[in-house]
């Protein structure tokens, strides 16, 4: 009888275990994890967002009993990672991140260079590519519009748009399908984003001829403090007045903005610049990471995702490349583009004009074009949130 | 998963979709253009007020022109000046790059193993 009791108990005890309840799948998930993390850690692939991130794939998919009387992984409710998934699911974290990314920005290579704007929307074509490719591939409209966002390689963008569509489809059957796409998406667009030295590098190469990415761009000129504070506010008000659904985004990128270039509220700015982004990156990372709970995660689906993700990020910085290339053709010889910073106008800030500038270096190590490809990379941000909005005004 | 099952129909996009979507795509590109287009004119409109005030107050110069009286010792020192700077002139410059070594006293205020233990304590 006694041996009985403590063979019973020594089976609940294996049951409630993780060796117990593994499946293949999470054992491939937390492979994944665990790969992502080395790399990261050996390849500096933006440490910063990818050691989070992959650390929330092992911890989402460590298997645990579904049936137990307290609430444990992510998609139980009342459980504590679904609490801190919670900023996830309602867009608070996006939110968050456009002010702390707001105060950190300068926009004054924008407002020197305006004509470099317009490449921040030229390489938005990725994404119209990307919404048309997964609607023929089979994608209802506001999962096409979740996946072709990727290409603005902005995760936080990504997972804006999709929160807000699930939301915004109420209790249809298909905003929990939209919703079960936050974490493809996000992390769809997170490792582009850290891959954008591996990504982008081979498509600008291929795209300018040497004679174009020796092109040396004019000096940028001083913008005064005024014009600092007055065109954020211009630019917010002509912003969320097209795209009013973006307000969550852009409201806050240019609030972020103007606490810093007002010069009064350095305390405000040094916060959210600093600690507040940190604190959110770090529960953003973690949450969207245990959000690819294998059961969840592991579909054809999110590969398609991840396939069509890529693509769009690649149009995207073709895009921005080739409308380079095209104002060349208009513009005077002192006034040239090099059309390097083109591929800047994807949304991956500071990574995309980083790396805009190095491939110039490479070519001529005395030519910097990291001021010039700041501008298209902020307006990169600003129309990929616009895209965002419309994208909801459309389709809810 | 687990059944792979591919799509590919380009007839799923509809022309209303096609239509918002290229819509949607014109959009952003007029809203940024704007964003740069209204900042062109803003340029364009400062610069000319710039000039107008230029202008303006060059006319006001030439209309009553100052007399400028140099005396000599002022002559002298711009003279003196110039010599001075013109007599330093060099051709080249030795390329030799000489690195002047500063020596701290040491003290547990500026010790690094101070401030890392004392940090440590926060953790």
């Amino acid at each position: 009888m006694k041996l009985l009791l403590i063979n019973n108990l020594f089976q609940g005890i294996w049951a409630d275990t993780g060796f117990s309840n593994l499946y293949w799948d999470n054992g491939i998930m937390i492979f994944v994890g665990l790969v992502l993390i080395v790399l990261s850690i050996k390849f500096n692939l933006k440490p910063i967002l990818l050691i989070p991130l992959a650390l929330g794939i092992v911890i989402g998919n460590i298997p645990f009993m579904h049936s137990t009387p307290y609430p444990l992984g992510i998609y139980a409710e009342g459980s504590i990672l679904h609490y801190l998934f919670f900023g996830v699911l309602k867009g608070i974290y996006p939110a968050l991140i456009f002010l702390g990314l707001g105060a950190m920005v300068d926009l004054s290579p924008m407002i020197a260079n305006p004509k470099l704007i317009i490449l921040g929307a030229a390489a938005q074509v990725g994404i119209l590519v990307t919404f048309l490719g997964a609607i023929i591939l089979g994608f209802p409209v506001a999962h096409s519009a979740s996946i072709a966002i990727i290409g603005a390689a902005d995760g936080n963008t990504a997972i804006f748009l999709t929160s807000q569509l699930a939301a915004g489809l109420g209790n249809l059957p298909e905003a929990a399908k939209v919703q079960g796409l936050i974490g493809p998406v996000a992390i769809a667009a997170y490792l582009y984003m850290a891959l954008v030295p591996v990504i982008q590098p081979p498509i600008m190469k291929l795209l300018t001829t040497k004679k174009e990415r020796l092109i040396r761009m004019k000096p940028q000129r001083t913008v005064s403090r005024n014009e600092k504070i007055a065109f954020p506010l211009v630019f917010l008000l002509l912003t969320t007045f097209v795209a009013p659904a973006a307000l969550p985004l852009l409201g806050m990128f240019f609030f972020g903005n103007i606490l810093k270039e007002s010069g009064l509220t350095k305390q405000l700015a040094g916060t959210v610049s600093t600690v507040l982004i940190d604190i959110v990156v770090i529960l953003i990372g973690i949450t969207v990471g245990a959000s690819t709970q294998a059961d969840v995660f592991l579909k054809w689906e999110s590969i398609l995702i991840f396939v069509l993700g890529a693509l769009s990020f690649m149009v995207a910085t073709a895009g921005g490349i080739m409308f380079a290339k095209v104002m060349n053709i208009f513009l005077k010889k002192e006034n040239q583009i090099n059309p390097l910073i083109g591929a800047a106008g994807v949304a991956a800030v500071p990574d995309s004009a980083r790396i805009a500038h190095e491939m110039g270096q490479k070519e001529d190590s005395t030519n910097h074009l990291i001021s010039h490809a700041m501008a298209p990379n902020i307006a990169g941000i600003i129309g990929s949130a616009v895209t965002a909005g419309l994208f909801l005004a459309f389709i809810l | 998963m687990r059944t792979l099952s591919i799509v590919f129909d380009p007839s799923l996009i509809g022309s209303q979709t096609l239509i918002l979507s290229i819509l949607g795509y014109c959009i952003v590109l007029l809203t940024l253009s704007a964003m740069a287009y209204f900042m062109v004119r803003f340029h364009s409109f400062r610069d000319y007020m710039r000039t107008k005030k230029l202008k303006k107050e060059t006319t006001q110069a030439k209309a009553a022109p100052v007399k400028v009286v140099m005396t000599g010792e002022e002559n002298a020192a711009i003279a003196a000046a110039l010599y001075l700077f013109f007599s330093e002139l060099h051709d080249q410059e030795k390329y030799v790059m000489t690195i002047k070594k500063v020596s701290r006293t040491y003290s547990p205020w500026s010790s690094k193993f101070y401030n890392i233990w004392n940090n440590m304590k926060y953790w």
